[in-house]
């Protein structure tokens, strides 16, 4: 027989003065399976609480109905307090009487008689309310990072200093990412190889991190805490432990001339490379796509000069399985392909390129050594124009966004430009200056002040070539005029997109992307750097596009997220999630599609000689939001949802 | 006759949107009709067609459904799915001869608090001038005459 | 040869080498205009088979009988187009293995049986395509338009009339190849979302609750409304609410054995007009 206590809060003058609680606790006394009705002034204060938890032990109540301000308000401090007093906290339920009843009403008649349907609802659900117990789920204390650009090794290193297991996977030969394209760094101009590689060095050699370069996650199955993950290794053809790194290989591989994908196809490499000097692992791969041997069975020069016997064409794609905790996802982005400019002439006219490729120029290791040369003739161009938004904040193009780091790194180019090139001459149009960040306006205006760069407020439409120039028309909106340019060399402030298989890779962890295939935080403003798939965090450009400062910052957020994940050894969630009733269940698997965390899984129920009776729908409560999709969707009614059971949800609509 | 008849609504809402919509109502101490109940659930996912039907049992005049906006669901998609089942549930109630304007859905955001206060009064006024439910009060009284509900 | 001579030498045929463990099919009824399923099991029964235009009943929901496919041996059924449709929606509901079935396809024309080609579901993805495109332009029976042209109220009080002669036998869901859960929701007693009793509001509600059931998943097949004894089409709510989602959802139900059901899934931009 259920016992149940109400207890009718006056909130003050704030539910008293609208709703006659003295009625309301008298009417809730009649109700069936009532065994106290009380009001009081304020339940939430201390002693509020104490005449609760009394209540409770002295009449052994069975559920507690606290009529009050909103459960979003204070439903955790009346669980607490239940659970003191002995009662299952689940058992509790809030009748929200102030924010939805006496806040917003005027006739107090009216405002009581609702009071009285919302508490006599509550009251009739929390007589089918159970016992709940939170659920635990043990987390295994080892994280993965995908990606090994800035923010992954930042994530990766902050966690691993913490003492955690890492394993931190990249897809490309080397770790580095974008970041180890870039010549300097705005704002404070120093160089990007000087400030990265020795974070790469830490992440590669500490004790808590394991790196798997080369390699690409094949699938991710589990929940958080308890994720099983399998990489590929895809095969470098080169023995990691044997090789020494002394490159010898390198040098006499004859297929030399290559574009090479670090250089942004302004240098060229041979077959077997490591993608930069500095890369880490300081191990090449073997390109079988260009690859003499592979090509045509014949070469293997590489073999005969390695000393240490570590080239090994025979090597197969291997599979890691991995345990693990939590993930960090720092898949970073990729510039724009320029080409869909037609009218700037990128891939048309060599000397028209993009930011990343002058990073490349300017950079001391880059393929020019730093000094600014045109592609076509190798001269260094005296004037240069440079086009802001050439992609970006154009949504003829796709790209409606702001690519956030353009108009910073297109005035760092024009200083590195004015350095290099003394009297050289910029021209830079644009749409706006964005330059919010510490640091930054100065910078910008340093570009301008100091280094003379030229801004031109307004669009290119065409370029061209005619005689050696290209030939830049746009127009100056502040001027209200045409301009014509002539340049030797013309830089694309290129949109920073989504890496092309952003979104299938998406799928393959289980988080959600917009429309740009960037991936989506549970809450922009909140939970900036958690995905909606619990355990699975963001850092970096995967998210949005972002400058160095920012994915740094969101990578130590993340590591924040890891290890507050990891201080537990178990982890504790509400209860409210779905059971299925296996016996009337008739495994149509509609749940299994309609989840929206893929937390419904097909189980097969088999006699004892192996053979399968039937099969039905099993939820993971691990892996179980508590959305009541399933329920809603389930035709037989096996599935319901702990907390919102179907009882529940009919008694309380019987009860108004 | 001189009393106007005050409707009986019943509301299904998400606890992540409307109710914390309703909630925010309640805040800005907006005023609105006191006709309305309002059922929380976690998601409007979770809000089946039962309990519509169930809520006319109960001899309500009208029945509201909100949650969070397309695209903002706490749950990612639990709306997306439950616009579906309105979509072909509200087909199936305007054929069996129950009038859309009594089955009214929402998309009542946690910022929405003036919209939530504007949407009670809108469908209360509505329903009051549609008067009661005389319908399906009929066969609830049929059926309680022959048996126990 | 005709073609119930056609199916009857290929019946014999597939029992006989044991190709089939079974074959659904029709038989002679009580009367000259009834045909009733019958189950052949030896290839000495294959006589009994009939195949005239009085073959209407989907024979689908045999297939799901309580262990009858679980021993992945094969069995033949005559099916019409709704019949392959009904096996689709089985197959993509994970009720049944649809490799494990042999397909005798016709459809009634007229007076006239015409033989469908094919064995397996996937064979029938042409007619079944054009049963789609055909299907917005198809008459409506007139019942239909007097009802959709009612006013809410006439709608609910005709309504009304036809479910308070609901017996609440169940017949339609015994009859409906898709009605195959263990539990019916409506014999869920914790709680009790129908009323079980035959009056006014149960019967209401039970015929709501089968027709959305049956939204997306529906291949309009008749036996439901043949089954009803006491003649409520139901056939008219079941038209109704296939043109719903075909027109908003572009499905129709059971085009291919991995269709996916219409209320498990949806699209982003899915019509909201009436959301407000």
């Amino acid at each position: 027989m259920a016992k149940i206590g109400v207890f009718i809060c006056h909130c003050g003058e704030n539910i008293g003065a609208k709703v006659d609680c003295t009625r309301l606790a008298a009417a809730m006394g009649e109700h069936p399976g009532v065994a106290v009705s009380v009001e009081y002034k304020y339940f939430c204060s201390d002693p509020g609480q104490e005449s609760v938890k009394r209540a409770i032990r002295d009449n052994n109540l069975t559920g507690v109905v606290v009529a009050a301000c909103s459960p979003r308000m204070h439903e955790a401090t009346f669980r607490k307090a239940c659970a003191e007093a002995g009662l299952n906290p689940y058992l509790c339920e809030i009748a929200n009487i102030r924010e939805q009843c006496s806040w917003v009403h005027t006739d107090k008649d009216m405002a009581t008689e609702k009071a009285m349907d919302i508490t006599r609802s509550m009251v009739e659900k929390v007589k089918r309310n159970n016992k709940l117990q939170p659920i635990e789920v043990p987390v295994t204390r080892r994280a993965l990072v995908i990606g090994g650009g800035i923010a992954g090794i930042q994530a990766a290193l902050d966690i691993a200093n913490a003492g955690q297991d890492v394993v931190l996977v990249e897809r490309e030969p080397s770790l580095g990412g974008h970041m180890a394209q870039l010549s300097e760094t705005f704002p404070t101009l120093d160089c990007s190889q000087c400030i990265m590689t020795p974070r790469m060095v830490e992440a590669a050699q500490h004790p808590k991190i394991r790196l798997l370069t080369y390699a690409e996650i094949e699938s991710v199955d589990g929940y958080i805490g308890n994720f099983k993950v399998r990489v590929r290794m895809k095969s470098r053809y080169v023995d990691l432990d044997r090789c020494t790194g002394c490159g010898d290989c390198i040098t006499k591989c004859p297929a030399k001339k290559i574009s090479s994908e670090f250089d942004c196809s302004l240098g060229k490499r041979t077959a077997i490379y490591t993608p930069f000097a500095q890369s880490v692992p300081n191990i090449p791969v073997i390109d079988k796509a260009n690859c003499i041997y592979f090509k045509n069975g014949k070469c293997k020069i590489c073999a005969k000069t390695c000393q240490c016997d570590a080239i090994n064409f025979e090597m197969q794609d291997e599979f890691i399985e991995l345990e693990i905790g939590a993930i960090v996802v720092a898949t970073g982005f990729q510039v724009q392909n320029n080409t869909m400019y037609g009218e700037y002439g990128y891939g048309k006219y060599p000397d028209v390129i993009n930011g990343l490729q002058f990073e490349r120029l300017a950079s001391a290791s880059g393929p020019t050594a730093g000094k600014i040369l045109r592609p076509s003739d190798g001269k260094e161009p005296e004037n240069v124009v440079f086009i802001q938004c050439a992609g970006s904040r154009d949504p003829s193009k796709g790209v409606r966004y702001c690519s956030k780091i353009c108009c910073m790194y297109t005035a760092k180019h024009a200083m590195l430009y004015a350095h290099k090139v003394h009297d050289g001459k910029t021209n830079i149009f644009y749409m706006d200056i964005r330059a919010a960040g510490k640091g930054y306006d100065e910078f910008s205006r340093r570009a301008i002040e100091d280094d003379e760069a030229s801004y031109v407020r307004g669009r290119v439409s065409k370029v061209w070539q005619e005689n050696g120039k290209l030939m830049v028309r746009g127009v100056d909106t502040l001027l209200g005029r045409p301009v014509e340019i002539a340049a030797d060399m013309v830089v694309l402030a290129t949109a920073m997109i989504s890496q092309p298989d952003a979104k299938e890779f998406a799928k393959t962890i289980g988080i959600g992307y917009d429309e740009y295939g960037f991936y989506n935080e549970a809450h922009l403003k909140l939970r900036p750097v958690e995905s909606s798939t619990a355990g699975v965090f963001l850092a970096g450009a995967c998210q949005s596009p972002k400058d160095i400062p920012d994915s740094v910052a969101q990578a130590s957020a993340t590591a924040s997220k890891v290890l507050a994940l990891f201080s537990k050894e178990k982890l504790e969630r509400e209860p409210v999630v779905a059971t299925n009733n296996e016996a009337t269940c008739a495994g149509c698997w509609g749940c299994v599609l309609a989840c929206p965390y893929n937390a419904i899984e097909q189980k097969d129920i088999l006699d004892r000689s192996g053979k399968i009776i039937k099969r039905v729908a099993s939820v993971n409560p691990g892996l179980c939001q508590g959305c009541g999709t399933c329920v809603t969707f389930c035709r037989s009614n096996s599935l319901d949802l702990a907390g919102f059971t179907e009882k529940q949800i009919f008694a309380e609509v019987m009860g108004l | 006759m001189s009393e106007p008849f005050e409707p009986k609504i019943i509301a299904f809402v998400c606890t992540y949107c409307t109710y914390a919509g309703a909630d925010l109502a309640g805040t800005s101490r907006l005023k609105y009709a006191p006709n309305v109940r309002i059922i929380r659930l976690p998601c409007t996912g979770r809000i089946s067609p039962m309990f519509i039907l169930k809520a006319l049992q109960k001899g309500a005049d009208g029945v509201l459904i909100s949650g969070c906006h397309p695209g903002d669901c706490h749950f990612t998609h639990g709306n997306y799915h439950a616009r579906r089942r309105w979509m072909v549930f509200r087909a199936l109630l305007e054929f069996i001869g129950i009038p859309p304007e009594r089955v009214k859905y929402s998309w009542i955001s946690a910022a929405e608090g003036v919209k939530f206060a504007e949407f009670i009064n809108k469908v209360t006024e509505d329903i009051r001038k549609l008067g009661p439910f005389e319908q399906y009060t009929q066969l609830i009284e049929e059926t309680e005459a022959a048996a126990s509900l | 040869m005709s073609i119930e001579e056609q199916y009857r030498t290929r019946a014999k045929e597939l029992l006989a080498g044991g190709a089939v463990k079974m074959v659904i099919g029709y038989g002679k009824g009580t009367t000259g205009e009834r045909r009733r399923p019958i189950f052949i099991t030896s290839p000495d029964e294959v006589e009994r088979l009939v195949l005239d235009e009085a073959c209407i009943t989907n024979l689908s929901g045999y297939l799901v009988s309580e262990g009858l496919l679980s021993d992945e041996k094969r069995v033949a059924v005559f099916l019409r187009p709704e019949g392959v449709r009904a096996v689709n929606i089985l197959a993509a509901e994970s009720q049944l293995d649809s490799d494990q079935l042999v397909i005798f396809g016709f459809d009634v024309v007229g007076n006239e049986i015409k033989a469908l080609k094919g064995i397996h579901v996937e064979e029938f993805a042409d007619v079944i395509e054009s049963l789609k495109e055909s299907a917005p332009g198809v008459a409506k029976e007139l019942l239909l338009e007097k009802i959709e042209s009612m006013s809410p109220q006439e709608r609910f009080s005709y309504w009304q009339g036809e479910f308070a002669k609901c017996i609440k036998c169940y017949a339609c869901r015994q009859a409906c190849p898709m009605c195959y859960c263990r539990r019916c929701i409506v014999d869920s007693n914790q709680p009790q979302w129908v009323n079980t009793s035959s009056h006014s509001l149960g019967n209401f509600e039970w015929n709501i609750v089968r027709a959305f059931h049956l939204s997306g998943r529906c291949v309009e097949c008749g036996n439901c409304d043949r089954a009803c004894p006491v003649n409520i089409p139901l056939r008219l709510i079941n038209h109704r609410m296939a043109e719903e989602v075909l027109g908003t959802f572009d499905h129709f139900a059971g085009t291919s054995k991995t269709q996916e059901p219409v209320l498990a899934s949806f699209k982003k931009d899915d019509s909201e007009t009436f959301i407000l």
